[in-house]
Order: C-alpha cells, then sequence, then structure tokens
C-alpha cells in the first residue's frame, strides 16, 4: 500500500470481497467463501438476498472484510442443515470455497432466470471456423501487461503467426495459427478467451473466416 | 526425541505446524512431523485439494488454483495457520520459502516461520548483497555487476566491462527462472528484457543483475545446517552441473570433480562465511567450479529439493533437524559427528515428454509403481489415479540411492529407473537412462554446456 500522507480510519472503508456462486442441489444456489479466514454475521434463514448485499463478515488476519452476494444471487436464505442448537460459536474458521450460506431462488424465480441467462456459450457464428487450444494451460492474449494483443478482430492470420501465448507449469509456448479445417488466410470474428483464462485442451482460442480464398490446406496446429 | 539434545534443557516442541506447499514436498515436511509428533496441516489450492496425499489429513483450502491465488497468497496461508491453530509453518521450498515479507508476516500474527532469521534471508536472498558478504568472509566470486542493474543500457555497459558472455540474473531468483544468456552486445537488451518478464511472472520482482558466463564449469554446492546458539555445520558437497535449461536434473555427492584439497578449503570457508551472517537453519551455498576454483554464486536461505542426496550419505533427516532449531533446540550433531559415507545420486524425474522437446505433459497417471530395493529412496506424492495439474511445475518424483562406490550408485539407479512405472503421462526416465549409460556421465567428462550423454 502506498503510503500517504494524511490518516484514514480503515474502519470506515472496509475491504469488500465477493462470494463464490455454484450450484447446489435442487436449483439451489451455494454462496462460498471467498477466502480464508473467520466468518461470521450471515443472514438468518428466511431473509431475501440479492446481488451486493452484504451476506456476512469475513476477517482476514484481524481485518474485517465484508463479504457481499456476487452477481446473480438471489433467494430466501435457506437454514444450514447441520444447524448449531444451543451456543453456536460467534465466528467460524472457513476456507476458500467453503459453504457460507444457501439460497432458495424459487422465491424470487422471474428475477433470477434474468440472471441466470447468460451468453450462449460457444456458438460459433455462422460460416467461421474455430481454432482451438492446442494444450491445456493459461492463454495469453499478450506477450506482456501493456503490450499490445497478438490478434484482434478483424486481423488477417497466416498459417505460423502467434496468435497468443499459452503456459503450462510455468512454461510458455506460443500458439501458432494453421490447422486442417482452417482458411489457409483467415480473418478473426471473435477472440474467444479473456487475457489470461485458464483454457483446456480443445477450447475454442479464436473463430475465423476465410479472408480470401482457400490455400494449402495442409498446416496443423501447433506449438512453437 | 531427547536423545541427541546433549544435555540441554527440555525446549517445547511445535504440536501443530502449517505445510505451506504442494506435491512432493508438502509430502516430505509431514514425514518429518510425523517422526517428530506434530501434526501437519496442509495449506492446499482447489487443485490440490483431492490429491491422493492428502487423504486422511487435515487440510485447509486457500485459494484457486493458480499459485497466485493459493500457494503465493500470503494472507490466506497464515490466516489458514492461524484459524487450523498452527503455531509453526514450513514452506518448504520454492513458492514463499525465500520470502522474507512472508518470513516477517507469519512472525507478526505469532507463527514460527520454519527458515533463516528474515535478515539473514533479506540479505542472502536479495543475490547482490549476498556476493558482498561471501566476498567479506573470503570466497571466491564470479566477475559481474556490482548489484542490481537500473537499464538495459547500464547491463551493456557492465557487460562491456567484464567480457561476453554474459548472464543475467534476477535477484529474487531461483530453479533456473529469470535468467538469460547475452553474447554479444546486441543481445543484451532481448535477454534483459525476457529475463525480466519471465522474472516478474515467477517471483514478482523484475530486478536482474549480471555476471560473465562462466562456459564448461561444474555446478558444486555445499549443504550448510545452523542453529541459533551459533553453530553451523556442513554436510558436504553436491554436484549438479546435469541441467537442462537451468533446471537440475541429476545431482550427486561427492562432486567427482572436486580435489580433496578445494574441497577442504571451500567446505570450512561456507561455515565460517554462514557463521558470519548470522545464519539459523537450512541453507545451501552455491559454487562454479571454474578450472578447479570455486566461485560462490549465491545462497539458497531454504533447504533444496536435491538435500535429500546429503540425506543418504549424511544419515542425518534435515527438515527434522530445520523443525527442531526452529523449536529452539541446538543441533544434535556436530561437525565431527557428520560422517558422509560413499556415493549418492539423485535423478528427478519431471512429467514430460523428451520427445516432444520436454513439453510439460500434465494428466492423469493411470498406474504407478516406485522402485523399491537396497539403497534406494524415492520422495514422492505420486499414486496410481493421480492427476497431475498444468499449475504447477511438472516433478513427480526423486529417486535417490545410494552406493559404496559411485559405478554401485550409477548401476542402482539405473535397476531403480527401470522398475519405476508411471502409465498416463510422459516422464524423463528416458532421458536419466540415457545420461547414466553414456560414457561421459561414467568417465565424468562433462560439464555445464551440456548434458552428458545427448
Amino acid at each position: 500500500m502506498p503510503v500517504k500522507n494524511f490518516v484514514l480510519d480503515a474502519r470506515l472503508t472496509p475491504p469488500v470481497l465477493r462470494a463464490r456462486l455454484a450450484a447446489g442441489p435442487d436449483g439451489r444456489q451455494r454462496l462460498l467463501a471467498p477466502g480464508v479466514g473467520m466468518f461470521r454475521g450471515a443472514p438468518d434463514p428466511g431473509m431475501l438476498v440479492g446481488p451486493d448485499q452484504p451476506i456476512g463478515i469475513l476477517e482476514i488476519l484481524g481485518v474485517v472484510h465484508h463479504v457481499l452476494a456476487p452477481a446473480g444471487a438471489s433467494g430466501l436464505v435457506v437454514a444450514a442443515e447441520e444447524a448449531p442448537r444451543g451456543l453456536a460459536p460467534a465466528r467460524r474458521p472457513v476456507g476458500f470455497d467453503d459453504l457460507l450460506l444457501t439460497l432458495d431462488p424459487s422465491a424470487t424465480r422471474s428475477e433470477s432466470a434474468a440472471n441466470q441467462a447468460g451468453p450462449a456459450a460457444g456458438a460459433a457464428v455462422s460460416g467461421a471456423a474455430v481454432l482451438r487450444a492446442p494444450t491445456s494451460g493459461r492463454f495469453y492474449v499478450r506477450s506482456g501487461p501493456g503490450k499490445p494483443a497478438f490478434v484482434s478482430v478483424g486481423a488477417v492470420l497466416e498459417p505460423g503467426q502467434t496468435v497468443g501465448l499459452i503456459e503450462v507449469m510455468k512454461t510458455f509456448s506460443r500458439v501458432l495459427y494453421g490447422g486442417d479445417q482452417l482458411p489457409a488466410r483467415a480473418r478473426v470474428v471473435r477472440v474467444c478467451q479473456a487475457d489470461e483464462s485458464d483454457v483446456a485442451q480443445g477450447d475454442p482460442l479464436l473463430e475465423v473466416e476465410p479472408a480470401d480464398a482457400a490455400g494449402d490446406p495442409n498446416t496443423k496446429p501447433h506449438l512453437a | 526425541m531427547s536423545a541427541k539434545t546433549r544435555g540441554t534443557p527440555a525446549v517445547p516442541m511445535f504440536r501443530r505446524l502449517m505445510v505451506a506447499n504442494r506435491g512432493e514436498v508438502a509430502v516430505r515436511i509431514a514425514r518429518a512431523c510425523d517422526l517428530l509428533g506434530i501434526t501437519p496441516v496442509f495449506a492446499t489450492s482447489t487443485a490440490d485439494r483431492d490429491a491422493g496425499y492428502l487423504r486422511g489429513r487435515e487440510t485447509v483450502c486457500i485459494g484457486a488454483a493458480r499459485s497466485p491465488q493459493s500457494y503465493l497468497n500470503m494472507q490466506a496461508i497464515v490466516q489458514a495457520a492461524r484459524q487450523s491453530e498452527c503455531t509453526a509453518l514450513h514452506p518448504g521450498w520454492g513458492f514463499l520459502s525465500e520470502n522474507p515479507v512472508f518470513a516477517a508476516l507469519c512472525e507478526a500474527h505469532g507463527v514460527t516461520f520454519i527458515g533463516p532469521p528474515a535478515r539473514a534471508m533479506h540479505l542472502m536472498g536479495k543475490k547482490t548483497p549476498a556476493k558482498s558478504a561471501m566476498r567479506a568472509a573470503g570466497l571466491a566470486l564470479i566477475p559481474g555487476s556490482d548489484g542490481i542493474l537500473d537499464s538495459a543500457e547500464q547491463a551493456r555497459e557492465v557487460a562491456d566491462r567484464v567480457g561476453y558472455p554474459v548472464l543475467l540474473k534476477a535477484e529474487s531468483g531461483g530453479g533456473g527462472r529469470g535468467m538469460r544468456i547475452a553474447r554479444g552486445p546486441d543481445e543484451v537488451a532481448s535477454a534483459y528484457a525476457d529475463a525480466q518478464a519471465e522474472a516478474i511472472a515467477a517471483f514478482g520482482d523484475g530486478r536482474l543483475y549480471l555476471e560473465r558466463l562462466i562456459e564448461g564449469g561444474r555446478h558444486v554446492e555445499i549443504q550448510i545446517m545452523a542453529d541459533r546458539y551459533g553453530h553451523v555445520v556442513h554436510l558436504g558437497e553436491r554436484d549438479c552441473t546435469v541441467q537442462r535449461n537451468h533446471q537440475k536434473l541429476l545431482e550427486e555427492s561427492p562432486s567427482p570433480s572436486l580435489s580433496p584439497d578445494e574441497r577442504e578449503k571451500t567446505l570450512a570457508a561456507a561455515v565460517r562465511a554462514a557463521a558470519s551472517i548470522g545464519y539459523v537453519g537450512a541453507g545451501t551455498m552455491e559454487f562454479l567450479l571454474d578450472h578447479g576454483t570455486l566461485r560462490f554464486m549465491e545462497m539458497n536461505t531454504r533447504l533444496q529439493v536435491e538435500h535429500s542426496v546429503s540425506e543418504v550419505r549424511s544419515g542425518r533427516d534435515l527438515v527434522v533437524e530445520q523443525i527442531r532449531v526452529a523449536a529452539g533446540h541446538p543441533l544434535s550433531f556436530r561437525q565431527e559427528d557428520v560422517v558422509l559415507t560413499g556415493h549418492a545420486i539423485e535423478c528427478r524425474i519431471n512429467a514430460e515428454d523428451p520427445s516432444a522437446n520436454f513439453k510439460p505433459a500434465p494428466g492423469k497417471i493411470v498406474r504407478w509403481h516406485s522402485p523399491t530395493g537396497d539403497g534406494v529412496r524415492v520422495d514422492t506424492h505420486v499414486d496410481s489415479g493421480y492427476e497431475v495439474p498444468p499449475h504447477y511445475d511438472s516433478l513427480l518424483c526423486k529417486v535417490i540411492t545410494a552406493g559404496a562406490t559411485r559405478d554401485e550408485a550409477i548401476a542402482r539407479m539405473l535397476a531403480a529407473l527401470g522398475e519405476l512405472v508411471c502409465e498416463g503421462v510422459p516422464t524423463t526416465v528416458p532421458l536419466h537412462l540415457q545420461i547414466l549409460r553414456s560414457s561421459a556421465f561414467r568417465t565424468n567428462h562433462y560439464d555445464t554446456r551440456a548434458i552428458p550423454g545427448l
């Protein structure tokens, strides 16, 4: 943290963490801990929780962090299955991804349905071909922070051209354009992955369309 | 437990210890905890939490698979140690093991960091002050920059002065990451940029220094162990010349190239140097054997992957010793108690494809069998059904063999590697077999420039 020459009372602006959203059984939503710490102050069963609403406090090394419900979270708080009877501990230790709250969205169905309908996953533009990840790893669209992206929408690619980097076990490899199913010269229609996203082998990286008449189709996608 | 404490009054021992590492490292630390009657609690990422080596163990999930969010997430790890009531933390090697800020954070929250004092870690972890301290203690050095480089232009000036080729190295580096060679003035700028980018990605610190590249030397290192009462001992040297892209592949002890005079002189000087900086715990001084002279390169203020070679030769458990020293015990042995016998060799088996330029090969191991037998030790976290995650380094196991002579150790290693079964992912076993069978390795005619047998 940069040292400032005035004192700001940190209690006025506690740091905020957003819980993680996961699907539970019966269409329920599970809100998971965003970090390791001592958790307290969860809303009581039956209360309504929506996006950006506080769902408790996570103390990390003594620092209070407000935990908010993530976008898409909506529903009534469901009582924990192993609800502690009698004297419940004021705070309980949680690890990353541990369950904080279960929400039942059926009470607010119309709202949550709108939230959950995301963009159609993986639907390719008609007529487009897809360059897929040659291996699992982390995909980088640029060679370093602040550097220009290797490719952008509208760019014309030729076989052997670098379209990104994949890091596997700290080793970086270039992803080169080319492949049997892909046009020899192609125009980028869509970059499917954000910078630094984890990709599995075969995940789409780019959608492309032919940039001119088909050329030699015998190049294969490969790592440099 | 108290048999070797040299008559000192009882010193308390930790009850619960956080293992802030993963894989083979975590397994190694837990083994020492089990010997000492300490309960290990494993800090784990989401990628490792279901791994076989954590079955039946206490764990705290500290973050997502990527190491910056888990194994490099200092706050999460210290909080995990606090809430699982651990009073000590072992960082292992790699990740945060040489981070003085992390050590300080542990101490600030009442968790004993098992490693050297932050002061010694800071001095030796930042490699340029380390060189000055070691020069003062009487060790020979490699010519290079007098500290951190400000820019690629300055790197070029220093390189012009010391002579090409030069090696640009990360100030916070280790494990061969963040290093680049420049063979001429026109290569300095690109080597500087590449080394810096890799150093930032691997260590979060892009500062670089420069040394003349000594080609054709041998990589020799000395294992040091010290307690907080000023006792320092060495456990002999290791020869780690066989490397690929600055990643050690095979280590052995004793070094077959070192003359007895130079060995004796440098071991004694290394002990003096460690004492002079008030070092505590396990550490390694790395040297380059340059025409018979050991030139100091850097000190690693932690245990190293290949510590097991020295353990096999000396019969001492260095992780147990580390934990005891951190709890305030004096060393359980003196220099004259350290008897180094025979010859030991370690091969690091990685999940890499030798036929595809050693491309890391994550995936599921369908069948695994560890070699056994006389003089064979295997350190691993892998078992049948283990899934090698793509997020971390590719080490699967270390095979260590011992023998009365180098030839016997090599023969046992060949037998052990022949016995090792790993189905599902390619490994570097064929590479090791090629090295061990080569006449260059057998007759000790090789150096850092090339892998013997390739």
